[in-house]
C-alpha cells in the first residue's frame, strides 16, 4: 500500500497575495476569513486580501467595523470609505453582540445577515464554518483554508470552545489567528510537514495533546524533538519550543494541536 | 470518610480581606499585563513571587493602578515582592536592580529547561510554605493567560502537575482552577464579582461522566470530550454550582468588570503590611 503523503502546512496567508503564485509545488489555496469578537490582529487586512469569503460571527462586526479604519491611521481615506472597503459578505450569529448602527451599515451595503437558529450546541465559530463549507463548491473545498481571527483572547471558556470547534472539524484546514500566535490542528491520521516562514512567523512553537493523551510522536526540525514521546497533561506538553531551520515534521498517534509565534510586523 | 467530603471553592480572593478567611495565598506575577483587580490580590497574599518579566509588568502596571496621590516610586517600593525568580532573560536590568536594591530575593534558574517559570515558582512556594499553611494555601496567578498560546497551554499544564494545590490562574476576563477528578467540588458563587458565564474542559484526556447541579446546562452523568461535547458559554445560575466527574477538569468563570474598583475607578485604600 502505497504511503500516505504529509500533510503540508504553509503560512502564505501572512505573506503578500502576489508572493504565494512563485511557491512551487503548491496548489493554490481558497482562504476563507472568519471574523470573530476580539480586536482585530494587526495584519487583518492582508487575511482579507487573501480570503474570497469574508463572514463576522455577530460581534465579530462590531470589530471590523471600528478597528479595520485604526490599522490604516496614515492613509487620506477617511474611515467611511475604508468600512465600504472591507464590507463583509455575511454577518452570522444571533445578533445579541452586534450593533444596530453597525448592522444598518453593513445590511445597507448588500451584507447578507443571517439569523442562526437557537441552537446551544455549537459556538458561533461552529456555525460559520458549516455555513462557509455549504458556500464552497467540492473543488474549492479541497483546498480550503479557513483563517479565524479572534479566537484567542477574553474569556477561556469562549477559546477553548474554539479550539473544541478545530477538533470537530478534523478534516477541514482551520487556522485560529491573533497578534502573538496562530494554532492549528494536526490530525494524527496523516504525518505532518510544516513549512516555517521564518519572516513571519517563529521562532517560538509548541505542540499541545489537547483532548487526548499521546502514546508516541516524534518530531523532526525543532530544538527539543520528540522521540516516540508520550505527551499528556498532568506531564509533558511541548511549550516554548524553537523551530530550527525550514521544516518541521511531525507524526503522533493522536491530534495535537500545533502552534507557533507570530512575528511583530506593521501592515498597512 | 474524608475524601467523601466536597472540595470547596470560593473567590474570597476577589473581595476585601478578611480576618475570617483563615487561607494563605501566595501570589506569582507572570509576564503579561496586570490584571486591574492585583492590588486587591497582594492584600490577600503573604507571600509575593515575580517569574522573570512578571517584575517589569508589576513595576510598570502598579503605579497606573494606585494613584491615591502617591507618587511612583512610593507606590513601587510599597509593591516589592519577596522573590524574583526566573532566568533573567525578559527582566529589565532597571527593574532588577531596583528591586534588588529593596531587599527582594533575586533567584536565577537559567540551569532548567524542562519546567515553566509558574512550575519553578509554585515548586518555591511549596518548599517554602509551613506545613500548617501548606493544607490551607491557595496560589493566586496572574498573567497566566493572553499572549501566546503555548504558554498558556504550559501554564494549564502546570496546574494539571500540581493537582493537589490549589492554584488560581487569573485574567482580566475570567479565572481557571482545576477540580481533580478523586473529589466531588462545591463551588461557591460569588456574584457580585463572578459568573455567569462558565465552563468545565475536559483538558488533556476525555472524561466518560460528569454530573453537576447549579447550571444553565447541567451535566448528567454526561461524557465530554475535544471533538465532541465540551461544556463552554454556560451559565450559573444561582449560588452554588457542583460537580463530579471521572477526570480531571478544568472550571473557567468569568469576572465581573468594575466590581473591584471604587467610584473613581481607583482601587480601595488598605492597610499594607
Amino acid at each position: 500500500m502505497a504511503e500516505k503523503l504529509p500533510m503540508i502546512h504553509r503560512s502564505t496567508f501572512l505573506l503578500p497575495p502576489e508572493t504565494t503564485a512563485t511557491v512551487t509545488g503548491t496548489l493554490p489555496t481558497t482562504h476563507a476569513l472568519i471574523i470573530l469578537n476580539q480586536r482585530l490582529p494587526k495584519f487583518s487586512p492582508l487575511l482579507w486580501e487573501h480570503a474570497k469569503v469574508r463572514v463576522c460571527a455577530d460581534g465579530g462586526a462590531n470589530r471590523l467595523f471600528d478597528n479595520m479604519p485604526e490599522l490604516f491611521h496614515d492613509e487620506h481615506d477617511d474611515v467611511s470609505v475604508i468600512r465600504q472597503r472591507y464590507k463583509p459578505d455575511v454577518i452570522k450569529g444571533d445578533m445579541d453582540s452586534i450593533r444596530p448602527d453597525v448592522l444598518n451599515f453593513y445590511r445597507n451595503l448588500g451584507t447578507k445577515i443571517v439569523e442562526n437558529s437557537s441552537d446551544q450546541d455549537t459556538t458561533d465559530l461552529h456555525k460559520c464554518i458549516t455555513y462557509v463549507l455549504d458556500l464552497m463548491s467540492d473543488d474549492e473545498k479541497s483546498n480550503l483554508c479557513i483563517l479565524v481571527a479572534g479566537a484567542l483572547g477574553g474569556r477561556f471558556d469562549h477559546e477553548m470552545g474554539n479550539v473544541n470547534t478545530l477538533c470537530r472539524f478534523s478534516t477541514t484546514r482551520i487556522v485560529l489567528l491573533s497578534n502573538d500566535c496562530l494554532i492549528q490542528l494536526l490530525p494524527s491520521t496523516r504525518h505532518h510537514e510544516i513549512h516555517v516562514l521564518s519572516s513571519v512567523e517563529g521562532p517560538h512553537c509548541g505542540l499541545i495533546p489537547i483532548g487526548t493523551p499521546s502514546g508516541s510522536s516524534t518530531t523532526t526540525g525543532l530544538e527539543w524533538n520528540l522521540d516516540n514521546m508520550e505527551m499528556r497533561f498532568g506531564g509533558l506538553v511541548s511549550t516554548s519550543n524553537i523551530v530550527k531551520g525550514e521544516t518541521v515534521t511531525v507524526r503522533s498517534d493522536s491530534d495535537l494541536l500545533w502552534t507557533i509565534s507570530l512575528k511583530k510586523q506593521t501592515c498597512s | 470518610m474524608a475524601e467523601n467530603l466536597p472540595m470547596t471553592h470560593r473567590s474570597t480572593f476577589l473581595l476585601p480581606p478578611t480576618v475570617t478567611d483563615t487561607t494563605t495565598y501566595a501570589l506569582i506575577i507572570l509576564n503579561q499585563r496586570l490584571p486591574r483587580f492585583s492590588p486587591l490580590i497582594w492584600d490577600h497574599a503573604k507571600v509575593r513571587l515575580c517569574a522573570d518579566g512578571g517584575a517589569n509588568r508589576l513595576f510598570d502596571d502598579m503605579p497606573e493602578m494606585c494613584c491615591c496621590g502617591e507618587d511612583v516610586s512610593g507606590v513601587r517600593e510599597r509593591y516589592k515582592p519577596d522573590v524574583i525568580k526566573g532566568d533573567m532573560d525578559s527582566i529589565r536590568p532597571d527593574v532588577l536592580n531596583f528591586y534588588g536594591n529593596l531587599g527582594t530575593k533575586i533567584i536565577d534558574n537559567s540551569d532548567d529547561q524542562d519546567t515553566t517559570d509558574l512550575h519553578k515558582c509554585i515548586a518555591y512556594i511549596l518548599d517554602t510554605v509551613s506545613d500548617d499553611r501548606k493544607s490551607n494555601l491557595c496560589i493566586l496567578v496572574a498573567g497566566a493567560l493572553g499572549g501566546r498560546f503555548d504558554h498558556e497551554m504550559g501554564n494549564v499544564n502546570t496546574l494539571c502537575h500540581f493537582s493537589t494545590t490549589r492554584i488560581v490562574l487569573l485574567s482580566d476576563d475570567c479565572l481557571i482552577q482545576l477540580l481533580p477528578s478523586n473529589r466531588h467540588h462545591e463551588i461557591s458563587i460569588m456574584s457580585s464579582v463572578e459568573g455567569p458565564h462558565c465552563g468545565l474542559i475536559p483538558i488533556g484526556t476525555p472524561c466518560g461522566s460528569s454530573t453537576t447541579t447549579g447550571l444553565q446546562w447541567n451535566l448528567d452523568n454526561t461524557e465530554m470530550r475535544f471533538g465532541g461535547l465540551v461544556s463552554t458559554s454556560n451559565i450559573a445560575k444561582g449560588e452554588t454550582v457542583t460537580v463530579r466527574s471521572d477526570s480531571d477538569l478544568l472550571w473557567t468563570i468569568s469576572l465581573k468588570k468594575n466590581s473591584h474598583e471604587g467610584e473613581e475607578g481607583k482601587l480601595h485604600d488598605s492597610q499594607h503590611v
